[in-house]
């Protein structure tokens, strides 16, 4: 059964109209879209208008990429390495040993790619093949330099309090279409930064929480048969026997019935979950072009394509994580870290997006690629082999369904330190993949403490150069 | 005509003249001047647009004016801002450009006139009218409750409710479902089959009302209901910052909650003791005096925020006001920290003068990544008495310190001797810059033959490793072997160190030969700390100084991928900038050794590079002193023992009083005017009297005696019985909350709660003892059509146990359940904490006492307890979800601990006789009843189908019984 207050949207409509002369203000209340949600929250729902988009494949390198040695070319930066500049940055801001800071150069060249041109780094060759149908954005931004908040910050538009991640937002706008898998699934091999709350529903209903999924021999929790299939339908037949007895009597509540329903999806996921990630039904040649041995569970290329196979079976939202908490982007030390991180996901993601592409499903498939936040184009010593945390300016990208392909959005200063104009914040970000997805990212909301919550907060806007 | 004296009509031209003027200052306002603002200010100060808080769109919102002051000096243009700002003086505005010299002056000449607006709007307390937020019906007074107000009261109004919109109520339950509702709704428990077999065979008109006491006495109830509360005080046992940091003594105020709940502690108390029990107690015997501050961890166990948390403190206040507020009298008030409350009567003055309260107060510290362990953990007992369980242990640890010292000057003594000896007796064997990813050979730029070395007894090889100019943190391998030339057997390697790596520093080697591992920066300073595992991998075992490991090995037979990949079984040496790092060998004979080996830079990255040194220091003193460096750190000493455990607890405590300034639009970088710390407005706005310390006494007394929070936690006890509360939004009794189905019925019972010392046992007798509590769980078909939510309660709302009471009720029928309560969780000691937020602390403890007593993280939540839709540990929850999920059915399906439960519950069954004997013990453990003749035909039938053993066959048909809707739900 869910809260009351849920099911019961018409009566609070009547209360707030009973009351708009009272409290004006209310009457925005009417504007915003609280989802009918009845006793089955995960029945498919239309979004406010027609989108292309029917799915997302959200790809989240964790750590902190810097964009300057990746997406966002900047001679100058070469040009001006060991220079002197000043900043009034939060991450050497009374940090000793920062009182002088100097640029440091991207330690990988850049080429144009494609048809459009669009420069990228020796970082990703592969990805580089596809620039013709990506839309890069050069001037995202955000609002906090920690990993545990501008992670948070980047999943669910909230930079310190939890809130529900935007899978579960995209699940609550869309409801699910099989039901033998969960409607939104992340793949991470390990756990990042801000934990569990990358994916949760935080606030919304349970059913929209994310299902976690671990490369490996069990992928989904409590998937794996613990008894012989036929002993297994044996009991849940004698289940649904007294399940269905015990309904009998009480034959007008819903929650029963939906729980009676719900070991027989349960019984199907044991079967569906394992067949998406059994890869081995896949070709020699795709299974190689995600760079993939047969017979492999793991890895970036295994995460891509079981993405493919999770949205072909019409899971909503699928969030790729390509690493944990340590061990990722987060290049302090050492920016060379960035090249086998890079080699990790650069083939798998190219062959994704060629996947997706080959089979028509980039056509109503919106594939995201993002980081927390950029790396600084300086450090202390131009000598300094990492880069530090970096909120002002990174680079993201989208591809696929209504993105406008081969376009760059967007532009940082010479040296890729502050955006110079066009700039796109976290929240920009999502009212865009929301709008692509059918949504008015002011009216998905869902009424929580006596007020309307959604996942750009008061913030956002819509990026509409880079829509198809 | 009789002459009017001259001063009248003078008086009256005056009069004229104002009232001219100011209807010619409306006029000019609203000709002239209204046109202006609404064009060219109005996008961004007006309506909930009030950049730089300044609005326009009123003559009370220029007249408080935004960040900057008042916007307008009315007759005064040279002193307005508004006028400053529109000539582009100071600020610039609007932005969009300057607006011609004519309009300038047109504003300029209404501020002359001394800013005539008509736009006055009534007083507003945030998002109500005075007059509106004066009546709103929670803040009412509650009325004298009914001399007679019984149970029987609930039930008239309950009836007229139904009577009026002509539903019939559904007959009572039978005594079975009672009794399981009643148990489970007090205790969170299933009843036993015996107390079952006792309630149905007792006829005499008390029996329920005997259960209710049988109940209502049990520890069980304290632990149900005091979860309740965690609900919505949004109890966790960490803290919630980047690394989640365990918190240790949480775990008092949990118990002190179920404990309070069991004495029925007044309420009012219990409020008033969560706030201020540090202060109400302060003077109290000892066991009331910590009862007090144990109390008040409900303020201590708010979230911290970010990486360094003393820089989000202002998040943590916010949280606590939040919670304040929703918690205690159902008003929202968290969204106040940036503007005033849009609907409700809270100003945004309002929060900071309760802000006041927060800052004047201390709070135990959980420690975070940038500021180490937790620290300021409030003592429960007397300082006199912490003093003489302390002075035993001062003793040992003086004693202690002074031999300590003792070592120190010997040690320091040994360096120096160390030092003047080798810098005679120093031969430099061989040296080397190791190129990018290269592998040099340890005789590189040898000085002499490493294949015939001279050592002493005593005397000393090192193997240094550098870093060139101020690079260096790479990660070096060092494969190092001396090989006696006298006897062939006699050889030592670094590989010996690899196997037990961390036994000790000094290690011992082979044949009586001693290695070190050491600093050798300035002199040699042995590696103190050990760290089984590094960067995620267990393989990696390291010595070091500080964090950076110094020197480790992989353990692995494989290559591990940490940092870069480290070959199999391997040593490394990683120095860092500025700092070099040594192994150095001591000889154990007199004779002639060879070295071989090689050093490799093992993480070829651009940019870096280091060198080494190997030297022979050529006195047979080198090893001893050493040795007595070593002694130092790491001699045993006899150790003053831990200091003896003060019982401690995680609460506030009094500091330094202040007022808070308002952080505008919420930013704390950005302050205004300061508010005194008082209650909030709307509930008469209290300032505290002189000398009151923090405030929190008196905030507290505000608090509990407020007649909207009786209704709130009346509301609250209704809710968890009725499944849905009179108000059905429990945190929100403002504008944008629920209005109550019963209103007359919700102030009675806050008047009968009051008037019967704030009892919730009280509150529990007199709802249990309903008609309408009593009700069976089938609603009629008038009831479907014209009340689908039951709001007029015609019958009861079953609903799904929760999670603990599900997780509970499993370990009920498998006889696993342990009843005692729970104290600490087995976190690791505070002395090993290393979290970060790349490493931040993650555990899930097993247990199997009551699930109120699970470990709740905040930032990884508890898998049982989300997937079963538990409490959220970061914000209040005073209503559970009850979702229904599939990954909840292969929770049913395969979960190792569900399976764990029905065996257990299937050898217990195989000690009964027969098969029908099972069945019914079955039946009447997890559903308190006996199976019907077709249920134990088919259940016989299943056990014979099954066909596996035994203890499969019965495990598979207690899963079916635990699986089942009956058991999961309550009628």
């Amino acid at each position: 059964m869910l809260p009351p207050i849920l099911t019961n949207r018409r009566s609070i409509l009547s209360s707030i109209v009973g009351s708009t002369l009272l409290f004006p203000a209310i009457v925005e209340q009417l504007l915003a879209d609280n989802r009918e949600l009845g006793t089955d929250p995960l029945m498919p729902r239309e979004p406010h208008f027609p989108a292309k988009a029917k799915r997302v494949i959200f790809l989240f390198m964790t750590g902190g990429v810097s964009h300057v040695d990746t997406f966002d070319p900047k001679p100058a930066l070469t040009r001006d390495h060991g220079k002197e500049i000043k900043a009034d940055h939060p991450e050497i801001k009374d940090r000793p040993g920062y009182e002088r800071i100097f640029l440091k150069k991207p330690q990988w060249e850049f080429a144009p790619h494609g048809q459009c041109g669009m420069e990228v780094s020796t970082l990703f060759p592969h990805v580089a093949t596809c620039v013709d149908d990506i839309a890069l954005i050069r001037s995202m931004h955000t609002s906090h330099s920690n990993h545990y908040n501008a992670t948070l910050g980047m999943h669910t538009g909230s930079f310190a309090q939890s809130r529900p991640s935007i899978g579960s937002w995209m699940t609550y706008g869309l409801g699910t279409i099989n039901r033998n898998l969960p409607g939104f699934i992340v793949i991470a091999p390990k756990q990042t930064y801000a934990g569990t709350q990358v994916y949760a529903n935080d606030f919304l209903p349970g059913a929209f929480q994310g299902t976690l999924v671990v490369p490996g021999s069990e992928p989904i929790r409590n998937v794996a048969p613990r008894t012989p299939a036929a002993k297994q339908r044996m009991e849940l037949e004698a289940l649904k026997a007294i399940n269905q007895e015990h309904l009998a009597a009480r034959p007008m509540d819903g929650s029963l019935a939906a729980r009676v329903q719900s070991f027989e999806t349960a019984f199907g996921m044991q079967t569906a979950v394992p067949e998406v990630f059994d890869l081995s039904g896949e070709s020699d040649a795709t299974l190689e072009s995600y760079g993939l041995k047969r017979g492999q569970t793991t890895g970036f290329g295994w995460q891509c394509l079981a993405a493919r196979r999770l949205v072909e079976r019409g899971v909503r939202f699928v969030e790729l994580i390509d690493t944990g908490s340590s061990g990722n982007w987060d290049a302090h030390g050492d920016m060379m870290t960035h090249e086998p991180l890079a080699k990790n996901v650069d083939q798998p993601i190219a062959a994704l997006l060629k996947d997706l592409k080959q089979r028509g499903m980039l056509d109503d498939t919106l594939v995201v690629w993002t980081t927390e936040f950029g790396r600084t184009p300086f450090n202390n010593t131009a000598e300094a082999k990492g880069r530090e945390h970096h909120p002002w300016a990174f680079s993201s990208w989208l591809a696929g369904a209504g993105v406008k392909p081969g376009t760059v959005y967007g532009e940082t200063d010479e040296h890729g330190v502050r955006v110079a104009n066009n700039g796109v914040h976290v929240h920009d970000f999502h009212a865009t993949i929301l709008h692509l997805m059918g949504f008015d990212h002011e009216k998905l909301t869902f009424r929580h403490s006596g007020r309307d919550y959604r996942l750009t907060d008061v913030e956002g806007n819509v990026v509409q150069a880079v829509l198809a | 005509m009789q002459r009017f004296p001259p001063a009248i009509p003078l008086m009256l031209w005056i009069l004229g003249s104002m009232v001219a003027y100011a209807d010619e200052g409306t006029d000019f306002f609203e000709s002239k001047v209204r046109p202006l603002l609404v064009k060219h200010c109005y996008e961004c100060h007006s309506g909930e647009k009030t950049k730089g808080g300044l609005s326009l769109d009123s003559k009370t919102g220029w007249e408080k004016g935004g960040e900057s002051g008042s916007a307008i000096t009315t007759g005064e243009p040279d002193k307005s801002l508004l006028i400053a700002a529109i000539r582009y003086q100071d600020l610039e505005m609007p932005p969009s450009g300057k607006l011609p010299e004519e309009e300038i002056q047109l504003l300029e000449t209404w501020v002359r006139m001394g800013a005539p607006d008509p736009r006055i709007t009534p007083a507003k307390i945030g998002g109500m009218t005075a007059e509106q937020a004066r009546s709103w019906w929670a803040f009412q007074p509650l009325p004298p409750v009914a001399s007679d107000f019984t149970s029987n009261s609930i039930d008239r109004a309950i009836d007229a409710g139904l009577n009026e919109h002509g539903i019939p109520a559904s007959s009572p339950a039978d005594k079975r479902t009672w009794l399981r509702r009643a148990t489970y709704d007090l205790t969170g428990l299933p009843p036993t089959p015996e107390e079952m077999d006792a309630f149905l065979a007792d006829s005499s008109t008390d029996s329920a009302n005997r259960v209710l006491e049988r109940l209502l006495a049990s520890p069980q109830y304290g632990v149900q209901w005091g979860r309740h509360w965690l609900d919505v005080v949004r109890y966790a046992d960490t803290a919630g910052e980047n690394t989640d940091r365990p918190l240790v003594h949480a775990w008092r105020y949990r118990n002190w909650v179920f404990d309070a709940f069991n004495r029925d502690m007044p309420y009012n108390q219990f409020v008033q003791m969560q706030i201020a029990g540090d202060i109400l107690f302060a003077n109290a015997p000892d066991t009331q005096r910590s009862e007090g501050i144990i109390a008040t961890g409900y303020l201590a166990i708010a979230r911290r925020f970010g990486h360094d948390i003393d820089k989000d403190i202002h998040l943590t206040y916010e949280d606590i006001i939040d919670n304040l507020g929703k918690n205690f009298v159902g008003i929202t008030t968290g969204c106040a920290r940036c503007h005033d409350h849009k609907y409700d009567p809270v100003t945004a003055d309002d929060y900071y003068g309760l802000m006041g309260f927060l800052a004047s107060t201390k709070f135990s510290f959980p420690g975070c990544e940038p500021k180490g362990q937790p620290k300021d953990m409030v003592p429960l007992l007397a300082p006199t008495e912490v003093e003489s369980l302390m002075q035993p242990w001062k003793e040992r640890n003086a004693i202690f310190e002074a031999e300590k010292k003792k070592r120190q000057e010997a040690a320091d003594l040994a360096r120096k001797s160390w030092k003047e000896q080798v810098s005679t007796a120093t031969h430099l064997l061989a040296h080397g810059k190791i190129a990018e990813g290269a592998s040099i050979p340890i005789a590189t730029n040898s000085t002499q033959s490493l294949e015939s070395i001279a050592v002493r007894k005593g005397e000393v090889l090192q193997l240094t490793v550098l870093p060139n100019d101020n690079h260096g943190a790479d990660s070096t391998l060092v494969d190092w072997t001396i090989r006696s030339q006298n006897a062939p057997d006699q050889v030592w390697s670094t590989s010996e160190l690899i196997s037990d790596f961390l036994q000790s520093n000094p290690h011992p080697g082979a044949h009586g030969a001693t290695w070190f591992l050491l600093d050798a920066t300035d002199g040699p300073t042995p590696l103190l700390e050990k760290r089984k595992s590094n960067g995620g991998s267990e393989a990696i075992q390291s010595w070091s100084i500080g964090s950076e490991p110094s020197i480790f090995v992989n353990t692995s037979e494989l290559p591990t991928n940490v940092w870069t990949s480290l070959s199999a079984r391997s040593l490394f040496v990683h120095p860092g900038p500025n700092r070099t790092v040594a192994i150095a060998w001591t000889s154990p004979i007199d004779g002639m050794v060879s070295i071989e080996g090689r050093v490799a830079d093992a993480h070829p990255a651009a940019l870096d590079g280091v060198s080494f040194r190997l030297e022979h220091f050529a006195s047979t003193d080198i090893g001893e002193k050493l040795l007595a460096i070593a002694d130092e750190k790491l001699a045993p000493l006899q150790s003053p023992g831990p200091a003896p455990e003060i019982p401690v607890a995680y609460a506030v405590a009094e500091a330094s009083p202040v007022h808070s300034k308002v952080h505008l639009r919420g930013d704390p970088e950005k302050l205004g005017a300061e508010i005194p710390r008082r209650w909030i407005s709307v509930l008469g706005g209290d300032p505290l009297p002189e000398n009151a310390g923090s405030g929190r006494k008196q905030l507290s007394d505000w608090i509990a005696s407020e007649p909207i929070a009786a209704r709130v936690m009346v509301n609250r006890v209704w809710q968890l019985h009725f499944g849905q509360g009179l108000v059905r939004t429990p945190n929100d009794f403002g504008s944008r909350g629920d209005r109550p189905s019963h209103p007359e019925l919700l102030d009675q019972l806050a008047a009968y709660f009051v008037q019967h010392g704030y009892s919730i046992k009280s509150l529990h007798r007199l709802i249990m003892n309903t008609a309408a509590y009593q009700r069976s769980s089938e609603a009629n078909e008038e009831a479907a059509r014209h009340d689908p939510e039951n709001r007029f309660l015609s019958h009861f709302n079953r609903r799904r146990l929760t999670a603990e009471e599900m997780r509970d009720s499993l370990l009920a029928v498998s006889q696993q359940l342990d009843l005692t309560p729970s104290q600490s969780h087995p976190f690791p000691p505070e002395a090993s904490w290393t979290f970060t937020q790349h490493d931040p602390f993650n555990a899930v403890y097993d247990t199997n006492k009551r699930s109120a007593y699970l470990m709740v993280q905040r930032q990884r939540r508890h898998p049982f307890l989300a997937l079963f839709d538990g409490a959220d540990p970061n914000a209040s929850t005073p209503v559970r979800q009850s979702t229904t999920v599939p990954t909840q059915a292969l929770y049913f399906l395969n979960d190792p601990f569900f399976h764990t439960q029905a065996t257990q519950v299937a050898t217990a069954l195989l000690k009964q006789p027969d098969d029908e004997t099972r069945i019914r013990s079955l039946f009447r453990r997890s559903l308190q009843r006996d199976p019907t003749p077709s249920e134990q035909t088919r259940l016989v039938d299943f056990v014979k189908l099954y066909g596996a053993s035994p203890e499969e066959n019965w495990g598979a048909a207690a899963r079916i019984l635990l699986a089942c809707n009956e058991f999961l739900y309550l009628d």
